[in-house]
């Protein structure tokens, strides 16, 4: 986590970054260096100045036209610029640097700590070099007290996202689903309650989804449940996470290539997690759960096989066609148990189908649901903290077509399945998962379900996102979360 | 198509009878009447047979009397839920249910509250009556489908004949669509193609063609690359319909533009075998837009249209174009050709700029089976829907949903336009990877519509159905036809649209219940013929109709 600090004196020789705003003329100390270099103080732009400012260096740090979300792409940028090279082993690493956001409202210097905190987290690094990430980030302001609120509703929703990023980065050998639940113990701290129902509980309830999922691996699967009170009582939001600690696809064995990144294959539930952590750290006034289906997909000699049929905890019962297809299935008793919390609204995240990543590739995830207010909402609050939904549809077809001569309902399609001839090889895959959580979610709570499979990871030479992070998994969702907590819950 | 003649209802003497019935209709008025005429048999066949009305139940009685070979029950629902397509369903769930029946009477009285609703009954009768019989030459007569014709009983059969001229020139329209789409690819080729669409001429439809050496002298770079592997030499074809009054030139017409690949085996990059014959229908966008341009001249649209398509065969051969090709288009941007078998976008990138050059037209649609991405974002119930206008976008997701032809619109952004950059050329022909693949198509053909208001269409999923429909037989569905039809009708024909109004419970009640079961009770009585005798609507000619009655 990078630390950021408010200050009002430019002390010590720390590396400085300028955000310059092309409509905004640049300092006296900058602008005729910048002029000869012909700056413009584009977005992407940047130019290091030696000797502007004595003996620190500075940068500028070009924002771009005024647009939503300018400052925070400048923080990012920042931060990129003031850590140098990470491959260069021979620099001396740069472990303090200032952003300097005099001039600049509280509003701004909160974007500006937003795109620093997102840029300069550092992602769990188990190699036994040293450590050279930036550590801490000071703020030069006019006014601290008066940044402070605002920074310090920043650094909660930074602290949830860094979670949800170190929890996804997390290799399946160190989070398992045991030691996922026991991390997740560390939230009671700051005030979450957490309810951890194991194998006992999940076999004394039936929860028979969610267990045969798990049941081909060595750790047992968890069902963790984390309640933020809030103050205002009344019914919680309910976020609903899936948590699959390591994906290998079960019987239906995933080829090997890119199969590491199934490490990944619980951002939904860390999106969640870390949700709640922000709300907490916030005290937001609105209270809210989560329930996190976690459990590992393993390829083994008790695993689930395509064609079982399973009793799921609603008491519904599912005919198994491709164990790959898992997400969904412990998705449906982890919606059955938020459904029984009386909740106001429910909110699923999963990394859940190849399919989204072909419909909406890494710039939007998919939207789908049963209430055009939650889903505007949430469209709303994505747009705003710069994780755009796009909606999505859940089709008469799409439900039919899980239709299963021996179950109430198949939870996918197999491969190729859809039908004869071209067409046939492709399948809606999202759009038939959705059909398939809602018949798990109820008709009666709104419910949206984020499919987020293509956004929860940074890849290298993959572009996504507002503006570049390091590779490794994005926190993709918490912002949204918090946002539309925010927006639409604390009333 | 199925000869189609309306009348004042009155009890066949022979042939099979349909009875559409709502929900609320079983045990009313309506049900009585011809219960009495049948001498009791339809009140004792709908409690054996539980028929409930249900929308899309039927049910079949046999020899139910009074002449009768087949009594079929259609259900339609609840009544408050009736509307065009309820009835146009139930037209074709009717034929299905006809079987080997020759000739049959629908009575449309349960279907009322609006104008064409007899009319629309008859549509989706005549819909999903078509075959595509041309190339079944051993079929054993009695294996065919014999339905001939229908006749639709209702309470105003002049108005009911006037509302079914539109549905008639619309039904034309599709069933070319269908034809083209169903045709193998060694019988329609880009110049037999061509050579089709030049018979709407017979409609008042203008058309010119372009071949090989007028698209070189044009410098149709992209498009060309394409055909050259093939022995097929390709074709454009642009079709006009000047429905307006005033005969001006300069009127802004609108625009729709079709994707017609005759057949796509995906060229140097070539596809693999299983399903490929489906690829015949991969000029469905430009079938469409020959349906269309059919229908509007039919029914004579107030409304000036050009339509465009690009045909073209994509096959692997020596003289090929082959990945990494750089070509210049008709815009004269360049393209570097990453997998020959993303073709459609280089066909329409050529048409589309040439379109917008050439018409400045109000706004450009085109219809393209352009990726399998579509059908994996979607399935096969929506279309994708890209556009660079909220408001043409918004009209043609209503005027589907009116038609049951349903488009989900889907987003375009800077974003997804930087994955078909290119180190060499202005761009390339796919993204990087399967992430976002339709959608990075659709930025592609963005690059080709210079800021014209414009809307595409992807029909990959929709252009060709594995199972019947109610209106539509499985296979060719022309998909799109009615959509543009409709959209046309309600937004370009400087008419307000004509919404079929929600129907009054007591209104249509009250119409079955007081008026009709009267005449019908005069009608059972006396045989003869205090009815009017059935009119047999006659066809409308099929070049030029006379009336200017255009639409619902």
């Amino acid at each position: 986590m990078l630390r950021l600090r408010l200050t009002e004196l430019p002390r010590g020789r720390h590396p400085l970054a300028f955000p310059a705003l092309p409509e905004e003329a640049l300092p006296a100390a900058y602008a005729p260096l910048a002029a000869v270099a012909r700056f413009g103080a584009a977005e992407g732009e940047v130019l290091r100045l030696d000797g502007a400012l004595g003996r620190r260096t500075a940068w500028l740090v070009g924002g771009g036209a005024p647009r939503p979300l300018r400052m925070e792409v400048a923080g990012a940028l920042a931060v990129e610029a003031l850590s140098g090279d990470p491959e260069d082993r021979e620099a001396r690493p740069v472990r303090r640097a200032v952003i300097d956001a005099r001039g600049l409202d509280p509003v701004a210097i909160g974007q500006l700590a937003m795109g620093a905190g997102m840029r300069g987290h550092r992602l769990p690094d188990l190699s036994t070099r040293p450590r050279r990430a930036l550590r801490r980030l000071d703020l030069l302001v006019d006014d601290a007290a008066a940044a402070a609120p605002e920074l310090a509703r920043v650094e909660a929703v930074l602290r949830g996202v860094g979670l949800a990023r170190d929890l996804a980065a997390e290799p399946a050998n160190r989070l398992t689903p045991t030691s996922f639940a026991e991390r997740l113990l560390g939230l009671r701290k700051h005030g979450v309650e957490v309810v951890v129902h194991g194998q006992d509980w999940l076999e004394r309830h039936g929860y028979g989804a969610l267990l045969a999922v798990g049941q081909g691996s060595a750790r047992p699967p968890r069902l963790v449940v984390l309640r933020w009170p809030g103050s205002g009582g009344g019914a919680p939001v309910a976020f609903v996470g899936k948590g699959i600690t390591f994906d290998t696809g079960g019987i239906s064995i995933k080829p090997a290539k890119g199969m590491e990144a199934m490490k990944g294959d619980m951002a939904g539930a860390a999106a969640c997690a870390g949700a709640i952590l922000a709300l907490a750290l916030r005290r937001s006034p609105a209270p809210a759960v989560a329930v996190l289906a976690i459990a590992e997909n393993a390829t083994g000699a008790a695993s689930y096989r395509p064609g079982d049929v399973l009793r799921t905890a609603s008491g519904r019962t599912v005919e198994v066609v491709d164990t790959d297809a898992e997400g969904r299935l412990v998705l449906a008793d982890a919606l059955h148990h938020a459904r029984g919390l009386g909740p106001s609204a429910i909110i699923d995240l999963a990394t859940l189908t190849g399919s989204i990543v072909s419909a909406l590739g890494h710039h939007r995830a998919g939207l789908f649901g049963n209430d055009d207010g939650l889903r505007d909402a949430a469209m709303a609050a994505g747009d705003a903290v710069g994780e755009p939904l796009w909606p999505m549809p859940i089709g008469a077809k799409h439900r039919s077509d899980l239709d299963s001569a021996i179950a109430d309902l198949r939870h996918c399609l197999p491969v190729g399945g859809g039908g004869p001839g071209w067409v046939g090889k492709f399948l809606p895959d999202a759009c038939q998962a959705a059909a398939f959580l809602r018949e798990f979610a109820g008709g009666d709570t709104p419910w949206a379900h984020l499919d987020i499979a293509g956004m929860d990871l940074r890849e290298e030479g993959v572009e996504g996102g507002a503006y570049p992070l390091p590779p490794g998994p994005s926190g993709f969702g918490v912002r949204l979360l918090d946002r539309l907590v925010a927006d639409r819950f604390e009333t | 198509m199925l000869d189609i003649a309306f009348a004042k209802a009155s009890l066949p003497e022979s042939g099979a009878l349909v009875l559409p019935l709502a929900e609320e209709d079983l045990g009313g008025a309506l049900m009585g009447e011809w219960d009495r005429l049948l001498g009791g048999s339809l009140a004792r066949g709908v409690a054996a047979a539980e028929f409930k009305g249900r929308k899309g139940q039927s049910t079949t009685l046999y020899a139910p009397g009074g002449g009768l070979s087949r009594l079929v029950l259609v259900g339609l629902g609840k009544r408050e839920s009736l509307d065009a397509a309820a009835a146009e369903a139930a037209g074709g769930n009717a034929v299905a249910a006809l079987g080997k029946e020759a000739v049959a009477s629908v009575d449309a009285r349960a279907i009322g509250g609006w104008a064409g609703a007899p009319a629309d009954l008859a549509l989706g009768a005549a819909l999903r009556a078509w075959r595509f019989d041309r190339y079944r030459t051993t079929e054993k007569p009695e294996d065919k489908p014999r339905l001939t014709g229908i006749k639709v009983l209702c309470e105003d059969p002049q108005a009911a004949k006037g509302e079914w001229a539109s549905r008639r020139a619309i039904a034309d329209g599709v069933f070319l669509t269908r034809e083209l789409v169903s045709e193998p690819a060694n019988i329609l080729n880009p110049p037999e193609f061509a050579d089709r669409l030049r018979k709407l001429e017979k409609l008042g439809v203008e058309v010119e063609v372009f071949g090989q050496k007028d698209l070189e002298k044009l410098g149709f770079g992209s498009m060309l690359c394409v055909s050259q592997g093939s022995a097929q030499p390709p074709r454009m074809v642009v079709m006009r319909w000047n429905g307006t009054d005033s005969k001006k030139k300069d009127s802004q017409p609108i625009a729709f533009i079709g994707k017609g690949v005759t057949f796509d085996t995906g060229g140097i990059s070539i596809k693999p075998a299983g399903g490929m014959e489906d690829m015949k229908w991969d000029m469905a966008g430009a079938g469409t837009v020959a349906g269309l341009m059919m229908a509007l001249a039919g029914r004579k649209a107030k409304v000036d249209v050009v339509g465009l398509v690009g045909l073209v065969e994509n096959m692997p051969s020596g003289t090929a174009v082959r990945p990494g090709d750089v070509v210049t288009s008709y815009s004269g941007q360049t393209i570097e050709v990453i997998n020959t078998d993303a073709e459609g976008r280089l066909v329409l990138a050529d048409v589309l700029s040439y379109c917008k050059k050439r018409f400045d037209p109000a706004f450009m649609v085109n219809l393209a089976t352009l990726t399998g991405a579509i059908i994996v974002a979607l399935g096969n119930e929506h279309a994708g829907l890209f556009s660079n206008d909220d408001g043409l976008a918004a009209r043609l997701q209503a005027a589907g949903k009116s038609v049951g032809e349903l488009a989900w619109r889907m987003p375009l952004g800077e974003a997804y336009d930087r994955a078909i950059k290119s180190d060499i050329a202005d761009m390339k022909n796919v993204g990087g990877g399967r992430a976002g693949g339709s959608i990075t198509a659709a930025q592609f053909l963005q690059r080709f519509v210079d800021g014209c208001p414009w809307a595409h269409l992807d029909i990959a999923g929709v252009a060709w159905g594995s199972k019947d429909q109610p209106t539509v037989p499985k296979g060719a569905t022309a998909w799109g036809v009615r959509l543009l039809d409709r959209l046309v009708a309600e937004h370009h024909e400087g008419r307000s649209p004509v919404a079929v109004p929600a129907v009054e419970p007591e209104a249509a009640v009250s119409g079955v219940g007081s008026e009709s079961p009267a005449m019908l009770a005069e009608g059972g009585a006396s045989s003869d013929a205090s009815i009017a005798a059935p009119e047999p609507v006659a066809p409308a000619p099929a070049p030029r109709p006379s009336t200017r009655r255009a639409r619902r």
